[in-house]
């Protein structure tokens, strides 16, 4: 078969073009977060990495993040000791700049590996719509504007993500995919939502015999078991021998922040906020007691505790049990029937499930989504027509992260260039599905993507313009509320395909 | 060189009798859209293309990806970024908006000439006006009279970024995009390797430096060009003329091509059959066109007069002689109402054309810089050097617009273009390291015509845009420019598959004959001196009695490889107009094919 093009290396060399002209763009206080943990990890000694706050952003990543940071300090010292200084807070000498743009983008070759795996791993008519979802993944505005713009290391993350998504497809390498997913799961903790699917399939596929779920295969046990020890041995070993795991976990999940993130991630509770603002309106109408303490807080819409005025709070314990109830159902299809589709079909659910229930979701958490599925969007045009408004939306709803003027036309352009371009390629290689579509569903994301674009313009540009300063958080509500919708939307359309496929 | 071929019956031969196009298109760019697998990078990613897709969803695509690097490149530093006293070309732009804004028409050429005065045609102020009044409704203190002098606000900086971005995508890259179209198909080049050639074009990592980085506003200079030949291709005459006086209007550095306006112009006058009326026509739109871009000059200084307000409130008592044309004083009534219109076109023409300045400014890469190391030329008398340069230039102009007049045929345009600008760089007087974008436009346009894409002409086209970034190196390198100077040349090597990145435009399939070869050496010894020098640069401080040892070497090696440009497209004009016996021609290609 001859080769596809554009291959995923040009892509690859192009994009990074752009992404070193994009090094004196605006980056937020996750640089800084990140120059820190340079300087934790190379000046202290390993037992003082969980403990160290003279920054306040102190060290809440798993220990092999802290290790690849250890790794990359190794470097940084010859490029600029004074980054290094773990007192040398707010430092970003251009030295500093260059050394961690550049960080990022050597470690996205990860993806890049990953992604040419998935592709490799495709055959016969699907390779190139193989190829296709690769680059929109390579490109994804999302990696760009958090990544590139924002700072943070997504891209490496991912590429383990899919590294282990791609070796689960076939049954020699299953074993690998799991310790893949167990050594992810300990440099970023984030990956915890989508360990279910993980665990659901290993246990049916590979622990369980193929014939019956009751023969249990010991052998693939034990060798997943000690495979999965020793990682966390290596992890969390050194600091367990101190006795330092409750403060370790005391650093990765601090139960003490909000329901909604600062910005409001487009999930259920921004629906719910929404709901709250407008029963706020209606109440005296509809006879509804308004609790005064938190209309102060709702008001400016941009806090992280946030606090129903009308409608009943919200505990963690509620979001944790819709979390699971919404994570279950899949995996029980998934349990049923452990074919590869089914299990990326469940790893978004899972994504889904607690990106929209979650508690303290953070709107970054929707790459957790869109990017297995970008995997098996193109499986046919239902998949598809799930995918798009998830598309429009994921993206739409990262707009807010950015919020300086030279920046503006980087992620707007940027993200409308995606989105036509890929939604137009996948238009034309997905293939037609043997069931019949929904009617509706269909309309619905036309809609949706019809009516995105006069709301990106007025919250982009039209409510400066009539507003000025003031009701801020009002573009920020319409963007979450919408993106809300086409997430949820997605969802349900997403759920109905795997269902029925 | 065109692809060489054992019949004397060339395909181009037809053009000459055939000025419809439509005969042409038969021959629709098999090259390119026959093959198995792109040629190059840039090939492959609108590999999917081909065929199928529309233009009307292609281009939007590729207006917005190329706008996406401009973008980028802009978020790097400008021209004297917090480098005071006198910063830089950003703060030239950025004082005529606040000049033209805060000051009465008549006092726009007069005001404080020591701080970045008004030096450029009068559609350069009107834009700046017009930027200027767009800028004060967003932040009045950004054009502020006096004291907004030096100003680096980010938001500003924003601002300014986005008022070229727009004049670009306003007149630029529609007139380039219209060009191509018509180009290719004059030339009958398949949409697909228009598309090609277009984003080549728009990807020039030497304009994008200029005007987004480094900040100008060239794009529009040049757009207007491009609008007045792609008028030509079409046809319109007349428009030719009005777009290239707006060109002249905005950047007077246009006159680089006005020969080749006039002799195409003339030639289609005269021939095939001398044609009077039409003549008279584009001689009077071009009058006409500009009056009307003196007019508001004019009316401003004649209203002002009339109003009391003074030109220059900085001096008094009796008026200053004319800085130019002294002797019009004798004729003219200094009362009269008609005066202060003269002072002010005086006065602009002096601004405009420094002709008190010397043969050339810093280090550019041109003959006299280049011929100054070997003999200090800057010794002899400035009168001397003057006529000097004329002669030059006139002789080095001649030759390509002679061609251009005998056979004024569309094709040629952009050949005829670049071998005139071409000379004007190279020989002219006051010449500025930037002015290469002016021969780079239409050599670059080039990419556009038939065989455009082929190896040949994609590594000339190259070569020429490599060098001329490759020359104003020491001009970026002085502000901290080197990151997006190496990103944007060598992602447009890469994308066009040359060198550095490959040397796969040297080698032809199947060809082994010497041209090549002679082509490989010659550029291959040119891209080694430029890596040579770069790593140079990097590694060691110059000898201290020789200074400017770098720059100076970087002159000459530049100066060289422009004179090949010079050569090469004089000499495939040469060939492509078919002017010279057809015998010798022959004779040449047999040589060749040996």
């Amino acid at each position: 078969m001859s080769e596809i093009y554009p291959s995923l290396a040009q892509c690859a060399i192009v994009a990074g073009a752009l992404k070193i002209l994009l090094f004196p763009a605006y980056k937020s206080t996750d640089f800084e977060v990140h120059r820190n943990w340079l300087a934790i990890t190379n000046s202290l000694p390993l037992w003082e990495w969980y403990y160290e706050k003279a920054s306040e952003w102190t060290l809440d990543y798993p220990p092999f993040f802290a290790y690849f940071e250890w790794v990359m300090s190794q470097v940084a010292k010859l490029v600029d000791p004074a980054m290094l200084k773990v007192y040398n807070l707010e430092y970003d000498s251009w030295q500093t700049v260059y050394f961690q743009r550049f960080t990022v983008i050597i470690s996205e070759l990860l993806l890049v590996w990953a992604l040419q795996m998935f592709i490799d791993s495709s055959h016969g008519a699907s390779k190139r719509a193989a190829q296709a979802a690769a680059i929109s993944i390579l490109l994804s505005p999302g990696l760009f504007i958090i990544d590139h713009i924002h700072f943070q290391y997504n891209g490496a993350m991912y590429g383990i993500l899919i590294a282990s998504l791609v070796l689960a497809r076939k049954k020699s390498t299953l074993l690998w995919s799991g310790l893949l997913f167990a050594a992810l799961l300990c440099m970023k903790h984030i990956y915890l939502y989508l360990a279910p699917a993980y665990f659901v399939f290993l246990l049916r596929a590979y622990c369980l015999s193929p014939k019956s779920v009751f023969r249990i295969q010991f052998l693939n046990c034990v060798k997943l078991g000690a495979g999965i020890g020793a990682i966390l041995g290596t992890a969390f070993g050194p600091f367990a021998l101190k006795g330092q795991i409750p403060q370790i976990f005391s650093r990765l999940f601090p139960f003490s922040r909000g329901l909604c993130h600062a910005y409001w991630a487009p999930n259920v509770w921004a629906m719910y906020s929404f709901v709250d603002r407008v029963l706020i309106i209606l109440a005296p109408r509809l006879g509804l007691s308004v609790k005064e303490g938190a209309l102060q807080s709702v008001t400016r819409g941009l806090v992280g505790d946030t606090s129903f005025a009308v409608l009943p709070d919200v505990t963690p314990r509620v979001c944790f049990a819709l979390t699971l109830i919404f994570q279950a159902i899949p995996l029980l299809k998934l349990f049923a029937q452990p074919t590869w589709d089914n299990f990326i079909g469940a790893v978004t659910l899972c994504g889904y499930a607690s990106f929209l229930f979650g508690w303290h979701v953070h709107e970054k958490a929707i790459l957790l989504v869109i990017i297995p599925f970008s995997l098996i969007a193109l499986k046919d045009r239902r998949y598809l027509g799930a995918f798009r408004p998830l598309a429009v939306s994921g993206h739409v709803s990262l707009f807010p992260l950015l919020f300086t003027p030279a920046e503006f036309p980087l992620k707007t352009v940027y993200t409308v260039f995606w989105l036509i371009l890929f939604l137009m390629a996948f238009d034309r290689l997905a293939p037609a599905s043997s069931r019949a579509r929904f009617f509706l569903f269909d309309r619905f994301s036309t809609l949706y993507i019809t009516i995105s674009i006069p709301l990106i313009v007025y919250c982009s540009l039209g409510h400066g313009i009539v507003f000025g300063k003031s009701y801020e958080f009002l573009p920020l509500m319409f963007t979450s509320s919408y993106s809300a919708i086409g997430v949820v939307g997605s969802w349900v359309g997403f759920m109905v395909v795997y269902f029925t496929s | 060189m065109a692809k060489p071929s054992p019949s004397p019956h060339k395909p181009r031969r037809k053009a000459k009798q055939a000025v419809n196009s439509i005969s042409n298109i038969h021959n629709v760019g098999t090259v390119e859209t026959m093959s198995r697998a792109p040629a190059f990078p840039l090939a492959a990613f609108l590999w999917p293309a081909r065929g199928t897709v529309s233009q009307w969803e292609l281009l939007p695509l590729i207006l917005m990806a190329v706008g996406l690097f401009r973008w980028a490149a802009g978020l790097w530093g400008y021209s004297g970024f917090e480098k005071p006293p006198m910063f830089g070309d950003y703060e030239a732009q950025r004082h005529w908006m606040e000049l033209t804004t805060q000051l009465p028409i008549s006092q726009w050429y007069f005001h404080d000439l020591q701080w970045w005065g008004l030096d450029y045609p009068p559609l350069t102020a009107y834009h700046s006006w017009l930027c200027g009044k767009i800028g004060s409704l967003i932040d009045p203190s950004w054009f502020a009279l006096f004291s907004s002098r030096g100003l680096h606000d980010p938001t500003l900086k924003v601002f300014m970024r986005a008022t070229v971005i727009i004049s670009e995508y306003l007149i630029y890259i529609p007139a380039v995009v219209v060009f191509v179209r018509r180009y290719s198909r004059l030339n009958g080049v398949a949409n697909w390797s228009a598309a090609v050639a277009l984003v080549a074009i728009l990807m020039q990592p030497a304009t994008i430096l200029i005007d987004h980085v480094h900040f100008q506003y060239n794009t529009v200079m040049l757009g207007f060009v491009v609008a007045s030949m792609s008028s030509m291709l079409a046809g319109r005459n007349l428009w030719a003329a009005v777009f290239f006086v707006a060109a002249l209007g905005f950047k007077q550095m246009a006159l680089y091509y006005a020969l080749s306006v006039f002799a195409y112009l003339l030639g289609s006058c005269v021939f095939p059959r001398i044609n009077i009326p039409r003549l008279i026509a584009i001689a009077g739109i071009t009058v006409v066109s500009f009056a009307i871009l003196l007019l508001p000059l004019v009316i401003g200084a004649l209203s002002d007069a009339r109003n009391g307000i003074d030109s220059r409130p900085d001096i008094d008592g009796p008026r200053p002689p004319l800085p130019l044309f002294q002797g019009l004083a004798d004729y003219l009534d200094t009362e009269a109402f008609y005066y202060p219109v003269v002072e002010q076109l005086v006065q602009m023409v002096h601004r405009v054309f420094p002709f008190a300045r010397g043969l050339f400014e810093d280090k550019v890469a041109n003959f006299w810089c280049a011929l100054n190391v070997v003999f200090k030329i800057k010794n002899y008398p400035a009168e001397l050097l003057q006529r000097g340069a004329l002669v030059a230039t006139l002789a080095s102009i001649a030759p390509p617009n002679i061609v251009l007049f005998l056979r004024p045929r569309k094709e040629l345009l952009p050949l005829a273009f670049a071998t005139t600008a071409w000379g004007f760089f190279l020989f002219s007087y006051q010449v500025h390291e930037k002015s290469v974008l002016l021969p780079l436009m239409p050599m670059t346009l080039l990419l556009a015509s038939s065989h455009g894409l082929n190896k040949s002409t994609r590594a000339w086209v190259g070569f020429a845009n490599i060098l001329g970034c490759w020359t104003m190196f020491p001009l970026l390198q002085r502000v901290d420019l080197a990151m997006p100077y190496a990103v944007l040349t060598l992602l447009w090597t890469y994308l066009l598959g040359l060198p550095p990145t490959s040397l796969s435009a040297y080698f032809q399939e199947g060809g082994n004959n010497w041209t090549q070869w002679v082509t490989l050496f010659i550029h291959g010894s040119f891209y080694l001196a430029m890596t040579l020098w770069h790593v140079l640069v990097q590694a060691l401080q110059p000898p201290p009695d020789k200074p400017d040892l770098w720059v100076v070497a970087n002159v000459g090696v530049g100066a060289a490889g422009f004179s090949l440009c010079y050569v090469w497209c004089l000499g495939r004009l040469v060939m492509q107009s078919e002017i010279l016996p057809r015998s010798w021609f022959a004779k040449k290609e047999k040589v060749k094919t040996q």
